[in-house]
């Protein structure tokens, strides 16, 4: 699984010829910092990208080039990855000897992405004015739409308490405050300031190669003559705790909420990275991993109760859904998990479980397009050298001691706890 | 073992039904590092009421095929099979819908370790009065945490307003009450009769050899003994076809409102080949109508009626069909009304020629897209051979089909009297 790798002005571009899949699958990451000022105007670009480019400037009508390759997939997300705010967009097309196509579809897809990404419709030096403010309204009611999901709004809750003086407090999608503030020539600006600054790495897996991909995105992607792209600067994986914050917010739920934040002190660079991999799958990953099977299997107080481990900014978090009442006992219950693995109370089935666990998980990111590229851009982003068959083996090697060791280096951050409203 | 090759989209399927009525079928993909295998029942929520040759009818409490479900991972030495797959390298899941119930695994190696305990650890029910009541309270979470969820409520809403009889109304976890009333009897009760191997399909594909599994199969099979199992009678009571109510409201805390309309089929009971061309149809039908490159989709999304939450699908079995849509909206009336306004006008004036073409073309992409996904192609197939339709065929049908086939549809399918709205808002304050 090796990437070709080429350039072509400001965008990196890897490769991966392979006729096992019935697609191309195209990524393109562009990251900046992730920042106060610009947060959200770098979030509302691909959703002002998406309405008309200069050749379509329609929104059906662009639409219906998608269409016409045959349904090709179009999207984007906005993520961050330690202090990194990430535009990635996606696209998916099948592969052309399956539909007898007249035009080449990898060719259409990436004159597509070049189109969106750089030859947008302009209007007066800006951005068109209505595609603007629609596209606020539904990033607005985006922003407005996490409290929807209790799961993911005590999740975001307890980040935002946590690192609550760190760049990785705020929403990758922005803040809503800001949106009245951005304009059609302002939001225009700050998209060419982020063609110019971003780290733009293109991926494409499927039946192709280099230099096809490299002359497909020579003639559709009209990059920045004079770009200078931002340097990535990884977030500073350890972190000391003090004290641990505890935060209780209110609402209208039927269940109860807890979230804790976890400092871990070892990031994705980390020679300790695979260790702290195996710490978290013993953890909470699996169902046989501590949280599940005490919290769930022995008490029956939750259906779920998991960690997960962000490597990128260096942090566990643990969430579950309980009872109200059982806010002191679950969360006991999970503090001994984490006091138990850290007197190394680590049986020999669950670090063996977790191995293979892991084992599998990695090999399967093979079978799939957008898995293998990711793979790809995250060593990247982290500037590390790493494989698939480096990380099999790595886990191979890991034993108690290491999960132990990582274990002492863990601290409880924050406690997050969101229930009922109190009774009056 | 028979061998079924499906040329146009480079597929390859082995089958074998064994003697016990066990029905395998294995789908090798080359290059693949993983295997990924279902094992499904056709039993879920809403096979509540039923009996096998001249036993005596019984009826059971709502949410028992997802309590089963969860039950079936303990076993009789006291272990969790989930243990057994993690030491395997398998990630393993299981989950209960209206009308089947699967459980799966995935796994890179010891191919042949994991598919041997998948298939017995389902078919060793393990269920103790103890064990039952520890189930409750973690069921009775998962029903919380669903409860909470306003896309879950307003969608099931929907079911509640346009079913009357039908229990695809019924919620598939069931409720905290219900749960309560299940007991290890009602559990072997329903396990003998919907696990039995006729009523079963197994699942495999990946980097697998066909032959190595279906002997390895053959002779796991060979060393358990099945009684032949009568017909099992599923009896539902007559769904009238009217809808039971045309509005149902939720209160929960929202952002926006979230609306959803849904069109209640009279005439069902269709079958086979004859349903799976009704669902690619009506599939394309609502595509050209809604889909995100419509003109209309374009002018609700500019009147800020909807949003990217707005999506819309299809489902038909043989007992029951129908459309839903809707999503996020500041003004549910103003959405109902506005789309009420766009099918009159669409049943006068017929679908577009252009967009039904471009349409058509974009499902077909769709279609070979979703087959790059080993876990796509396990769940749609079996989906599908549960309602004795082969997945196989959907390509065919949507290159088959005409303008007219799609007019036609839109006549049968949109009826004002047969819809239903659910709308989950606020409470006001």
């Amino acid at each position: 699984m090796e990437f070709q790798v080429g350039k072509v002005k400001n965008i990196t571009i890897h490769v991966l010829p392979t006729n096992r899949f019935k697609t191309y699958a195209i990524t393109l990451f562009a990251g900046t910092p992730l920042e106060e000022q610009t947060v959200t105007s770098t979030a509302l670009i691909p959703y002002v990208l998406r309405r008309g480019t200069a050749r379509f400037p329609e929104t059906i009508q662009l639409r219906e080039q998608l269409d016409n390759m045959y349904g090709a997939g179009f999207g984007f997300n906005i993520v961050k990855r330690g202090n990194t705010q990430f535009i990635q967009l996606r696209m998916d097309v099948i592969n052309d000897r399956f539909v007898n196509s007249e035009h080449s579809l990898l060719n259409g897809a990436l004159q597509y992405l070049g189109d969106v990404l750089t030859n947008p419709l302009i209007e007066q030096g800006g951005f068109r004015e209505a595609y603007v403010d629609a596209e606020k309204g539904t990033l607005k009611k985006q922003l407005d739409s996490i409290i929807n999901d209790k799961i993911h709004y005590a999740a975001e809750r307890c980040i935002q308490e946590m690192c609550e003086h760190e760049p990785y407090r705020l929403n990758a999608s922005g803040k809503l405050e800001d949106l009245p503030h951005i304009d059609a020539n302002s939001l225009f600006q700050r998209y060419s300031d982020w063609l110019s600054e971003a780290q733009f790495d293109l991926y494409v897996v499927g039946d192709t190669t280099l230099e096809e991909v490299t002359k497909l995105v020579e003639q559709n992607f009209q990059m920045p003559a004079s770009a200078k792209p931002i340097q990535y600067k990884p977030a500073e994986a350890s972190h000391s705790v003090s004290s641990v914050k505890t935060v209780v917010d209110r609402m209208e739920v039927s269940q109860g909420k807890l979230n804790l934040g976890l400092r871990m002190n070892v990031g994705y660079a980390d020679p300790d990275y695979v260790c702290a991999l195996v710490y978290n799958g013993i953890l909470g990953t699996y169902p046989h991993s501590k949280l599940f099977v005490n919290v769930r299997e022995k008490e029956s107080l939750a259906y779920y109760c998991s960690s997960r481990y962000d490597a990128h900014k260096g942090i566990v978090t643990i969430q579950s859904g309980i009872e109200f009442e059982n806010y002191e006992k679950a969360l006991g219950i999970i503090e001994k998990q984490l006091n138990d693995m850290k007197a190394g109370h680590i049986s020999d089935v669950e670090l063996e479980q977790t191995k293979a666990m892991l084992t599998n998980a990695m090999r399967e990111i093979l079978d799939n397009a957008n898995d293998i590229a990711g793979f790809d851009f995250n060593k990247q982003y982290a500037n590390v050298d790493r494989s698939v068959e480096s990380v099999i083996e790595q886990i191979s090697k890991v034993s108690k001691d290491d999960v132990q060791r990582i274990a002492n280096q863990v601290a409880l951050d924050t406690i997050y706890f969101l229930r009922d409203r109190q009774e009056v | 073992m028979e061998t079924l090759s499906y040329p146009h989209v480079e597929e390859t399927l082995y089958r074998e039904v064994l003697e016990n009525g066990l029905e395998i079928i294995v789908l090798p993909k080359q290059g693949f590092q993983k295997t990924y295998a279902t094992f499904a029942t056709k039993y879920g929520a809403i096979d509540n009421h039923f009996a096998v040759g001249d036993e005596t009818p019984i009826k059971v409490p709502d949410g028992i095929a997802h309590f089963l479900e969860h039950k079936m991972f303990e076993e009789p030495d006291g272990q969790d099979v989930f243990a057994k797959f993690s030491k395997q390298g398998a990630a393993a899941n299981a989950y209960t819908s209206f009308d089947r119930t699967v459980y799966l695994f995935s796994a890179t190696e010891n191919i042949d370790d994991n598919l041997t305990t998948l298939i017995d650890f389902v078919q060793r029910p393990h269920f103790t009065e103890q064990n039952v009541d520890k189930e409750k309270g973690i069921i009775a979470q998962e029903i919380n945490m669903y409860n909470d969820n306003a896309d879950w409520r307003v969608y099931y809403g929907l079911f509640e307003a346009m079913y009357q009889k039908h229990p695809i109304s019924i919620d598939i976890a069931g409720t905290v009450e219900s749960i309560y009333k299940i007991d290890k009897d009602l559990l072997y009760r329903c396990y003998n009769t919907f696990y039995h191997p006729s009523n079963m399909l197994l699942f495999v594909v990946g980097g697998v050899d066909a032959e190595h599994i279906i002997e390895l199969v053959k002779r796991n099979q060979a060393a358990k003994s099945y009684m032949p199992l009568g017909n099992i009678e599923r009896f539902f009571e007559e769904e009238p076809g009217a809808i039971r109510q045309s509005r149902v409201e939720k209160k929960l805390h929202v952002s926006l409102p979230k609306c959803m309309l849904g069109f209640k089929e009279q005439a069902v009971h269709k079958q086979g080949e004859e349903l799976l061309r009704q669902e690619v149809i009506s599939k394309l039908m609502l595509d050209i109508m809604f889909g995100s490159s419509s003109p209309f989709y374009q002018s609700l999304y500019d009147q800020q009626l909807i949003f990217d939450s707005f999506g819309f699908e299809y489902n038909c079995s043989e007992q029951y069909a129908f459309s839903v849509l809707g999503g996020d909206t500041p003004d549910p009336d103003k959405l109902v009304e506005t789309i009420r306004a766009y099918i009159t006008e669409t049943l006068q004036t017929g679908i577009d020629a252009e967009r039904f073409e471009r349409v058509k073309r974009k499902k077909i992409g769709n279609y070979l897209r979703m087959l790059n996904s080993p876990e796509a192609i396990a769940t749609e197939f079996t989906r599908y051979r549960f309602r004795n339709c082969d997945m196989f065929n959907v390509l065919k049908y949507y290159e088959e089909s005409t303008l007219d086939d799609v007019n036609a549809r839109l006549k049968e399918h949109f009826d004002f009297n047969q819809l239903a709205v659910s709308i989950v808002e606020s409470p006001s304050t």
